[in-house]
Order: structure tokens, then sequence, then C-alpha cells
């Protein structure tokens, strides 16, 4: 194939990915009276902030933005201790009966969510965490789907290392730490993005299982703007730009790591 | 898994289970400090234009009764009844919430709600108007106290019709004097369309009305609307849908396209509610109402929402209170008018002639006219499974998918369906 | 093992002290199990339980529940709206996966060779994949917005009246796989990419010297060296098709006319719209069925196509 196609294609891909962004960035900063105009105006001369101002306004959107990152951070530590540890087990510590357990995480996969958040609200409630922080986090802090992503990477660890540090008189607790977290950290990168896109963009069981505005996440945020704004497009698309960039800024900075990372997570 | 993990497992969780209902049992009861008492109210009417008058309300209530605290909750419409069923579900029920007329009767057949008699204090039920507090009765148990109504009627744009030398709508019009009007009103080139009604249930129950048709046999038992009347309202409102009304795909999707067509003064004929007023205060252009149009006979929607307390409250005394306070203290009454919010279901007519004062618009006697001729929505135990039936065989039938009378005929076998 | 036959006659002390290590490897299990497998059962394995006692009754949210037995699986089988809702699912894999899967994997093919800026360019194709599902759904409701929209305004400079999109019937549907595979394409060809890069250069180059032409080389020599990576891909994008949702439930809310209903949209709706949860639950579970179905035959299929180099 020749280099300028080859450039073409990527090039038109990129715009195609990218303008979405750039059209929520205009639509954000025009006056709301201009929002709807056809044809759509791409510079618009009369920039304004109003719409942010609108924004934050009507919801607390910092506090809304710090839940959803702390939140995010929260679980994803915690998912990764808990996914690591079982994939570790899947792998490494043969007993009877792994095989059969094994499927029943993969089955938990399968299940759709909004089933099973009834059940999880009245347990919440048995409990008494209805519209906590707690009862945001509960459900994220075992991943299914970590321990098979890990499993996998673990088992891509030549065991010859292992045995190694057996002659060494090192337990599993020491193999664990020292010698298969280090080499499989492309793959943990890797989950710890997934997890927090996961519990980021959560949205039906915040929906369901907080009431007051102070715990509200970002989706749900969102979503409330949606509904109060439906045809406020430059307040709903401001509430969107504000969500993106803290999620931009850190995916800038990781970038390189992340792109590396999934490639190498041993995920092929 | 193996025999020891299974065991070790169900242990560890029935262990967890255990704990977690003993502390369930001991519920934060609500009370605040001093004994007060904390009353939680969920409601989706306030939210977003009406937080402040609802905050009015409050704060008065709360100035009669010092040893009550309420909580307000709000959550938009589309998310208030996901929300409070599984608050049901999970025992963690408000004290008060909002019910419309739709929805009242599959909470109070469920049990859901309190039998107010059983906990009302002094209160003369004669303050309310007689048709709205029979509205929230059930197996004569007064199950909820109706807190506001309204109404909906024709909006016109007056400059459109005197520009265009039509005559302004009247309380006499008919459909065929709407859809003349509509048609020569209609201006695609400048963007300006003659009529506004959206195409689903609650339209089309109310059209069946005015074409002389019921939606329910007698006995409620089976559907009624696939017939003469039926298929004459479907296709009066399928038939304005890209001719004098704007298409789906003009409209986009977006819930208040025909609030803004109205008030920027491209939309001659609006079917809406009576709580549009407040937004249209400063609309460049003069507007008023009249009842709608009618066929066969007249009849207008009217919305209800009442204030109902949840069955399982500790505080069913000072629900009452709340309830009372909220749908017929004057207080209540004069805030939801002056705001022009929603009408107080008061018997006093001095309250809503009130309502008569403000300017705008100027034909408000309209509102009130409405009320002789009333279509009630048909409420059945499964209603919003019967609600979503009827509107997609009328969105098909609206895109051109189906014919009428193919859609009604579905309609009508899913909804009979649904009462078997 | 080795210890035994090297030392046979410590089997008395062994007898004494194996009961003790048995019990000391357990306690290590449980020790990295336990910290995954207590949140699960509490949190998505009490209620899969939970949900599937619900399936056997009637159950609103708010009376008591009735017992039905199988009786709702009874009913959603023979029901109209459920066959739609899997059909319809059903129409959002086949537009999707192909699309997510052919473009990814063009773009693998793409950006696998050296060009400036191709860091930079993973990065923007990466970018959709990491944008809320509220966000992405917002983004593209309004850029598919029939009226005011930027597509059908683009469409138009080239004298094409666009569709309706998400508001009309026959165009609901594209759209939400237009937007869910613009989201998901980066994920793809990151798989996919790293899929690539673990094919070692000598194939290629033999292949090379040996005159097969391009075509012949992809065809013959990256694409089955490829075939664990788009095993993966096929996997995971079927498990999350069948449970498409978040987009749906914002894009289109199921609409317009039910157009869009998907199963686990017409499960949100049994259960908090309708009042059905136990038919709701019903359904899930013959999701899971088909689901695991699904799965498990794509696992015992993969001999057929799927080449572990």
């Amino acid at each position: 194939m020749g280099k300028a196609i080859r450039y073409l294609l990527v090039g038109l891909g990129a715009v195609v990915m990218l303008f979405p962004f750039a059209w929520a960035v205009i639509t954000s900063i025009t006056p709301s009276d201009a929002v709807l105009a056809v044809p759509p105006d791409f510079t618009p001369d009369d920039a304004s902030l109003d719409a942010y101002g609108k924004l934050l306004d009507t919801l607390p959107f910092w506090r809304i933005v710090a839940n959803s990152a702390w939140i995010g951070a929260a679980s994803t530590t915690l998912q990764l201790v808990t996914s690591a540890m079982a994939a570790y087990a899947f792998a490494r510590l043969p007993f009877p009966g792994r095989g059969a357990l094994f499927s029943v995480y993969l089955a938990t996969l399968m299940m759709p969510l909004p089933v099973l958040v009834v059940p999880l609200f009245i347990e919440m409630r048995t409990f008494n965490l209805v519209d906590t922080y707690f009862a945001l986090l509960a459900p994220t802090i075992a991943s299914a789907f970590g321990v098979f992503l890990l499993r996998q990477a673990i088992n891509q660890v030549p065991r010859e290392f292992d045995e190694a540090a057996v002659l060494d008189g090192a337990g599993h607790f020491r193999i664990f730490l020292y010698v298969v977290l280090p080499l499989i950290r492309p793959a943990l990168a890797t989950f710890a993005i997934f997890g927090f896109m996961a519990s980021w963009n959560s949205y039906l069981w915040p929906l369901i299982i907080i009431k007051s505005p102070e715990f509200m996440t970002l989706p749900l945020g969102l979503a409330t703007l949606h509904g109060q704004f439906t045809t406020e497009w430059d307040v709903v698309m401001a509430g969107s730009v504000i969500s993106v960039v803290p999620i931009l800024i850190l995916y800038v900075f990781a970038q390189k790591h992340v792109i590396a990372s999934v490639a190498q997570s041993g995920l092929k | 898994m193996s025999q020891r993990i299974r065991v070790a497992a169900s242990l560890a969780a029935a262990a967890l289970l255990a704990t977690a209902c003993s502390q369930g049992s001991a519920t934060k009861a609500p009370s605040g400090e001093g004994g007060k008492v904390t009353l939680r109210y969920f409601t989706f009417s306030a939210a977003p234009d009406h937080v402040k008058d609802l905050d009015k309300i409050e704060k008065a209530f709360e100035k009669e009764n010092p040893k009550i605290d309420v909580v307000v909750e709000t959550a938009p419409f589309d998310e208030y009844f996901t929300k409070l069923q599984t608050s049901i579900a999970g025992g963690t029920a408000p004290d008060t919430f909002e019910l419309n007329y739709e929805n009242f009767v599959t909470y109070a057949s469920a049990g859901s709600l309190l039998d107010l008699d059983t906990v009302k204090g002094d209160g003369d039920p004669s303050v309310y108007a007689k048709e709205s507090l029979d509205a929230f009765q059930r197996d004569g148990k007064q199950y909820a106290l109706p807190a506001s109504f309204s109404t909906v009627v024709l909006f016109y744009n007056k400059d459109l019709f005197d520009k265009a030398g039509v005559a302004p709508p009247t309380a006499d019009w008919t459909w065929a004097d709407e859809q003349a009007a509509a048609a020569k009103l209609t201006d695609k080139k400048k963007g300006v369309f003659g009529d506004f009604q959206p195409v689903q249930f609650f339209e089309f129950y109310k059209t069946l009305k005015q074409a002389g048709g019921e939606f329910l046999s007698a006995d409620g038992k089976k559907s009624a609307f696939n017939g003469p009347a039926g298929v004459k309202a479907a296709q009066w409102l399928v038939s304005k849908v890209g001719k004098t009304m704007p298409t789906e795909a003009e409209i986009g999707g977006t819930a208040d396209y025909d609030t803004n067509l109205f008030k920027s003064g491209k939309l001659a004929m609006w079917h809406n509610g009576i709580w549009q007023f407040a937004g249209l205060k400063d609309a460049a252009f003069t507007w008023d109402v009249v009842v709608e149009p009618g066929d066969a006979a007249k009849a207008s929607a009217v919305f209800h929402n009442a204030v109902a307390a949840s069955s399982g409250t500790k505080h069913g005394k000072e629900a009452w209170a709340w309830a009372r306070f909220l749908s017929s203290s004057n207080t209540a009454a004069t805030t939801r008018v002056e705001s022009s919010w929603e009408l107080p279901p008061v018997a006093d007519q001095a309250v809503l002639s009130g309502y008569l004062k403000d300017p705008k618009p100027a034909n408000r006697q309209a509102v009130f006219d409405s009320l002789k001729s009333i279509a009630l929505p048909p409420v059945i135990k499964r209603q919003q499974e019967m609600q979503d039936a009827v509107t997609k065989q009328l969105t098909e039938a609206a895109a051109g998918r189906k014919p009428v009378e193919e859609a009604l005929k579905t309609a009508a076998a899913d909804v009979d369906a649904l009462l078997s | 093992m080795t210890l035994t036959a090297v030392r046979p006659k410590a089997g008395g002390t062994r007898e004494r002290r194996a009961p003790r290590r048995r019990w000391r490897y357990a306690g290590t299990v449980a020790v990295f199990l336990l910290p995954s497998l207590i949140p699960l059962t509490l949190y998505t394995l009490i209620p899969m339980v939970a949900s599937f006692w619900t399936s056997l009754h009637e159950w609103d949210l708010i009376t008591e529940m009735r017992w039905v037995g199988l009786g709702n699986y009874l009913e959603l089988l023979g029901d109209a709206g459920t066959r739609a809702a899997f059909l319809h699912t059903l129409y959002f894999i086949a537009g999707y996966l192909p699309l997510v899967y052919l473009g990814g994997l063009g773009l693998a093919l793409l950006l696998n060779r050296a060009m400036p800026g191709r860091g930079l360019l993973r990065g923007v194709y990466f970018l959709p994949v990491i944008t809320s599902w509220v966000v992405v759904a917002l983004m593209w409701k309004w850029l598919l917005n029939p009226a005011s929209g930027v597509v059908n305004w683009a469409l138009g400079l080239f004298g094409v009246s666009g569709p309706g999109w998400w508001t009309d019937p026959d165009w609901a549907m594209p759209s939400i796989i237009f937007a869910s595979a613009w989201k998901d394409l980066g994920f793809v060809m990151i798989i996919l990419l790293a899929g690539l890069q673990a094919i070692p250069k000598e194939f290629q180059e033999a292949a090379m010297v040996d005159g097969a032409t391009a075509f012949r080389r992809f065809r013959h020599i990256t694409l089955p060296l490829l075939s664990p990576s788009s095993f993966f891909v096929v996997v995971i994008s079927l498990i999350n098709g069948f449970q498409v949702f978040d987009q749906v439930k914002i894009m289109t809310g199921g609409g317009p006319g039910g157009a869009t209903q998907v199963v686990v949209s017409q499960i949100y709706d049994l259960t908090f719209r309708y009042g059905r949860a136990g038919a709701a639950s019903a359904l899930s579970w013959l999701l899971f069925a088909l689901v695991l179905l699904v799965t498990i035959v794509q696992i015992r299929g993969q001999k057929r196509w799927v080449t572990y180099g």
C-alpha cells in the first residue's frame, strides 16, 4: 500500500476520533442562542463561558469530579490487590475444585447488572449502608475480569523463576511479591486502567444507591444535567468537557505506559 | 469447589449476614436532636424550577410545627419511580412522597401507602375540591391527599394568527377548525409550524374521548379503543406529523423542542399544560390560551399529583400534618398560585381567584372552563406497560411504518394481554 | 514427591507432619483467595442466587413475592417482546462486531509500521476508550441530532439529506452501533497491535524471500498468528455485545417505538418501570444461559481457527 494512502487513512481516522471532542468544546463555548444554528458555526466569534457558569451553579460539579476521582482510585487499588492475589492462587496454588471455582468467577461476568441491582440494594440496606461511600465502592472490591486477566499474565511467567526462588527458601508470599508481581507489571497497569474506567463510568448502581448530591459521581451528575437541560446542549457539553479533562490529563501523562503495557500485558 | 471451601465460604457468608441482619433491625431512628422528628419527603415536581417555592412552603410548615424537620429529596421524573421502588423494596421508603394519579393505584393496591384516616388530626375535608379528594381514595380509604392539579389547554401565538389573517381559536372550535387554521399558518420555508401535539398515550386517550370513544370497557377488563373513534383519534394525531407539525427527526428527540419553538415565535398552536405559563411570561409576542378543540365532545386532560405516606413510616401523625399542609394550607395554595406552578385542589374559590388576577395569559378563565369536561387517564395495574405499548404503536404509525388501523389493533391486543 | 523417593524411611515423621503442612497450605490458599472471594460472594454471587430465587416469583418490588415456579420463564419464552429484545441485541452484535473488528484490525496493521507521530496517533484512537459512556452517548446524540447536528449538515453539503438517526426507528440501531464502534475501536486496535508485535519478524522475512505477495503474507502468516488475539477480542466483544445497555439507555431509552429495546434494557424496564422483578430476573438468566452457551461454543470451536504459536 502506498505511503500516501496509509497516511491519508490514518489521518482521516484520527479526525473522526477527535472531532466529537473538539465539537463538544466548541459547543460548550457557543452562546446558548447560537447553539442550534444551521449551518453550525465552527468559530463562534462571541465565545462565552456562560455554560460553565450555569453548570457550576446547578451542581457541585467539582465535588462530583473529586468524588469520582477518589472512588475510582480506591476501587482500582482494592481491585488490583484482591485480583492479583486471587490470580496467583488460580495460577500457582493447585487445590481441589480450582477449575470449578474459576468457572464461577468467569460466570459472574455474564450476568447483566440491572438484575443484580435490586438484591444488592436490599443487601446494602440490611448492612445499613445506603447512601454511603462504602456502598458505592462495595461491588467493585473484587473483579472477576481482573482475576481472569491477571491469571493469564501469571501463567506466562516461566515457572523456573518460582522454582529458583523456592530453592532460595522463599514462600508463596515472597514469590508473589518479589517474583511474580514485578514481572506482570504491564498487565497490572492495563488492569488498573480498565478498573478505573469501570468505576469512572459506572452509572446504574450510583443512581440507585445514592440520594445525597454530596455523594454523586460524574455519570450521575451528567445524566441529571441532561435531564434538566435537554436542549441546552452548551451546558450538557460543558459538563462533558469538564468530565473528560481530568482523565485526559492523567492519560497524557501515562499514555506511553498505557499503550506499552496493554501491548505487553499478555492479551494475545 | 472443594467441600471444605464450600463450607468455609457459606459459613463466612452466613456469619456476615447474621451480623448484617442484627444491625438491620437497629436501623438508625430518624429523629433529630431535642425530640425533633425528621420527616423525609420525596418529590419530582419541584426540581428544577420550583425548588424555592417548595422551600417556602416547607419553612412555613416548620414554623408552625417546630417539632418536625422536613427533609426534601428530589429526583427528575425519569428516575423518580426507579428510586422510589427500590427504596420501598429495600425498606428505606421516604416517610412521605409524591404520587401522580396514574401511579396511585399501583401503589395503593400494593399496600405500600398508609391509610391517612388512621392518623389524621383536626382538619376539615371540605377544604378540598371533592373530585380531587375522591380521586385518591381506594376501597373507601384515603391513601393520599391531592396536592396540585393542572390541565392541558391550547396555547396560541396571536401575532402569527393576525399576520396570516386567520381568526384566533375560540372555545367553540373543533378539530376541523384547528386543522384548517394549522394548514394556513404552516410556513415551512420560514420554519413556522401550525400545530404541535405529541403522538403518545396521554394525547391519545384524551383525543379518543374527544372523538366520543372510551379507552377501556365499562367493567375495565378489556380495551375499547380499537373502533371508529379510536381510529379517528389516532388518525388525527398522526395526520399532523410532517404536515402542520414537525416530524420526529426535526424534533430531534429533545424534550423541550416544542417549548423553544413556541417561545421563538415559530409555532402557532401548542397543546400543553398550564405549568408552562411561568416560562412564557417574557415571550416577545402576544399569546393566549383556549380550551382545547373537541370533535364529537369536549374533553381536557387533567394531571393530578398527591402526597402519600409510606405504610412503613414511624411518624404517621407528622406525615399527615405535612401532607395536609402541603396540599391545603393557605401558604401552599397561594405559593402555588403566585408562582404559576400548578393549581391547588382547594374548594375555596377565593384562593383560586387570585390565579385569575395575573394578566398573562388574558384568558386564564379557560383553565377553569377546561375542568367542566375532563378526561381522566385510564388506570390499570400494569400502567406503565400499557402506556408504553400504546405509545409504541402510535409511534410506528406516525413514522409511516404501519397503517393506523393495524397499529391500533396491535395496541388493543397488547393492552388486553396486560389486563388478563 | 522427590523427597519421598530420597528418604523413604522418614515416613514415620512425615505422617505426623503432613496434616499440619496441609493445613498451612490451605491457609495460604485462603489468604490469597479470600480477599476477592468474600466480596465477590457478598456483592455478586449472593445477589445472583437471590435473583434466581426472584425469577421463580412474581414480584413488583412493593408487595410480597408470590411463587410462580417456572411461570416467568414459560411466559418469556412465548412473549413477542422478549423475542424482539433478543433480535435487537443480535442486530446490534451483527453490526457492531464486524465494524470494530475489521476497523480495529485495519488500524492495527496501519499503525504497526513505523511512521512519524505513531505514538500520538495510537493515543488519539485510544481516547474514546477511556471516555465515559455517558459522555460519548451525549456527544453522539448531539452530533447525530437530525435537525441541528453536524453530521446531517455535512451530509447536506454533498446533497444528501441525512436520516433521522436515533429518532427514526430504522436508523436508531445503526446510530447506536456507530457510536459503540467509535468508542471501542481503540480497544480492539491496541489488543491486535499487541498480537502483531508478538509475531516474530523472521516469519515475514522468510516469506518475502520466497516471493510471497503482501496479500498472501497477510492471509497465510499474519492472520493465523494473530488468531489468539482475535479470539480474545471476539469473546470479550460478544460478552459485552450481549449486555449492551448504557449507550441504549442514554441515547434512545429503547425507542423510538421500541426499535432499540435490547435484552438488558428490557430487563431494566421490567424491573424498574413495569414492577416485574421476577420476570426481569428470569430474563437475565435466559440471557446468562445464552452468553454462556455462546462462550462455550467459542472456546470449543477455537481449535478450528485459532493457532497458538
